[in-house]
């Protein structure tokens, strides 16, 4: 129960450090943490259900669930996808405009340049 | 003024997500158990695996594994594309006078698109340039490597798997690249190579997905089922693919983000 | 045990968004992606733990490096 509500508390963090730090990497950080919490969410529910590894050898019984760890291995490698391809879009941009503030950023592309 | 209209606004979407996230997280209903019953009595026999979540992501749930393969073929070939050709093409009418202009030492920096050492040792702080780095990686490359194929083949028997063992060799491929000296020529981190094991891997895993329906038992059937003792064979083999996928995919990533100079 | 490593990790993520310095944040996110790895472990998950911790140690840090190793590493403004 209380593993829940810090759960809550880290995906807050994250959502306020993407909305609220000005920074693009800082940004980018915002959304691993997200992803974190919600993998460990979903483990930590699924290893509710029984008390040993799924791993089906001689005499093992009561497993876990092993369906949310299957889904949170794909979560897992996905998640590292959108954080490569979200640092790509950042460098590009500070190629171009020499800053990751974004509002340093938004102002220089309404100007033009 | 502006500042204090962006700070209301922070509260009240943390607010607003709070109150749609609470119901969530503090829910106590029991987990359903009957996906966990059904899969403790007849996993091991369906698939033959005797992990439990190889059987899952290979056999009960094997469209989520295509899916992934898909998305990492997608955000591979869009991030190389942002970081290099596509991403100069688009900055070119754009006006870089803001950004510090590349001096000719860097802009000579690694373009050698084999090793992550400096062309000449040239650099700017080589005061922390020591041989350990490249001693110790280079030496501990081949291990990773080896673990990582380990897991990826015994993945049925015990922890592991094609993404385990993927990501394990992708750490490999890192540490083969940290640890390249100059002048010597390592292929399995140069980025045509890495490419062309990515692109063999997905045609193999679309070959074995369809392989099924040769055999009677329809789309990533287990074609061994009823003719061989031996059920588990399919499990190993698309366990070998999915870990060379990504493997592959993801070394190709980082040895194009760190070893080298974007112009 | 999960307690403990989730007040960790809470206290190392507002870490890694307050810091001035952004190689520091790195760290902090390779530091959390190992806890997160040794919780995983706790839970009876041995395939995610591999996995976590081969992803987020390894090859999220690396990539992050290699970003910022060409632009800036101070934040200038938080």
């Amino acid at each position: 129960m209380i593993e829940r509500i810090l759960l809550l508390g880290m995906f807050l963090i994250g959502f306020w450090g993407i909305v609220s730090r000005k920074n693009l990497i800082k940004k980018i950080f915002g959304l691993n943490i997200i992803n974190n919490s919600v993998v460990i969410l979903f483990v930590l529910e699924g290893s509710r259900a029984g008390s040993s590894a799924p791993i089906m050898e001689q005499g093992i019984s009561n497993i876990v669930d092993p369906v949310p760890q299957a889904l949170m291995l794909t979560a897992i490698v996905i998640g590292v996808c959108i954080s490569a391809l979200a640092l790509a879009l950042a460098f590009r941009l500070y190629k171009a405009t020499g800053t990751y503030n974004i509002q340093e950023i938004k102002r220089k592309v309404h100007n033009g340049f | 003024m502006k500042q204090k209209a962006i700070n209301v606004l922070t509260i009240i979407s943390l607010a607003s997500v709070t109150l749609v996230l609470l119901p969530l997280f503090l829910e106590n209903s029991p987990w359903p158990l009957s996906a966990r019953n059904y899969l403790e009595l007849h996993g091991v026999g369906d698939s033959g695996a005797i992990n439990l979540v190889s059987a899952i992501y290979l056999g009960f749930r094997v469209f989520d594994t295509l899916g992934e393969t898909i998305v990492l073929l997608t955000a591979v070939s869009g991030t190389i594309g942002v970081l290099t050709r596509a991403g100069a093409v688009l900055a070119e009418g754009y006006d870089t006078s803001g950004t510090p202009a590349l001096t000719e030492q860097e802009k000579k920096v690694i373009m050698d698109d084999h090793t992550f050492t400096l062309a000449g040792e040239k650099r700017r702080s080589h005061a922390l340039r020591t041989h350990l780095l490249e001693v110790v990686t280079g030496v501990l490359g081949p291990v990773v490597l080896l673990f990582g194929f380990y897991l990826m083949l015994y993945g049925h028997l015990s922890p592991g798997g094609g993404f385990q063992g993927g990501v394990v060799t992708a750490s490999g491929i890192i540490f083969l690249a940290l640890g390249n000296r100059i002048g010597a020529k390592n292929p399995l981190i140069r980025a045509s190579v890495l490419d062309r094991i990515e692109a063999a891997a997905f045609l193999l895993l679309i070959l074995a997905s369809l392989s099924g329906i040769l055999m009677g038992r329809g789309f990533f059937g287990n074609p061994l089922q009823d003719v061989t003792a031996i059920p588990a064979g399919y499990i190993i083999l698309l366990n070998g693919i999915i870990g060379l996928k990504v493997g592959a995919g993801i070394g190709f990533l980082c040895i194009a983000m760190v070893g080298r100079e974007i112009s | 045990m999960t307690i403990m490593l989730l007040v960790l990790m809470l206290g190392l993520s507002i870490f890694m968004l307050v810091s001035r310095d952004l190689l520091f944040g790195i760290i902090a996110l390779s530091a959390v992606s190992l806890l997160s790895a040794l919780l995983f472990y706790l839970q009876q998950a041995p395939d995610v733990a591999i996995t976590e911790a081969a992803v987020g140690a390894g090859v999220s840090t690396v990539v992050f490096i290699g970003i910022i190793r060409y632009t800036e590493r101070k934040d200038r403004d938080p």
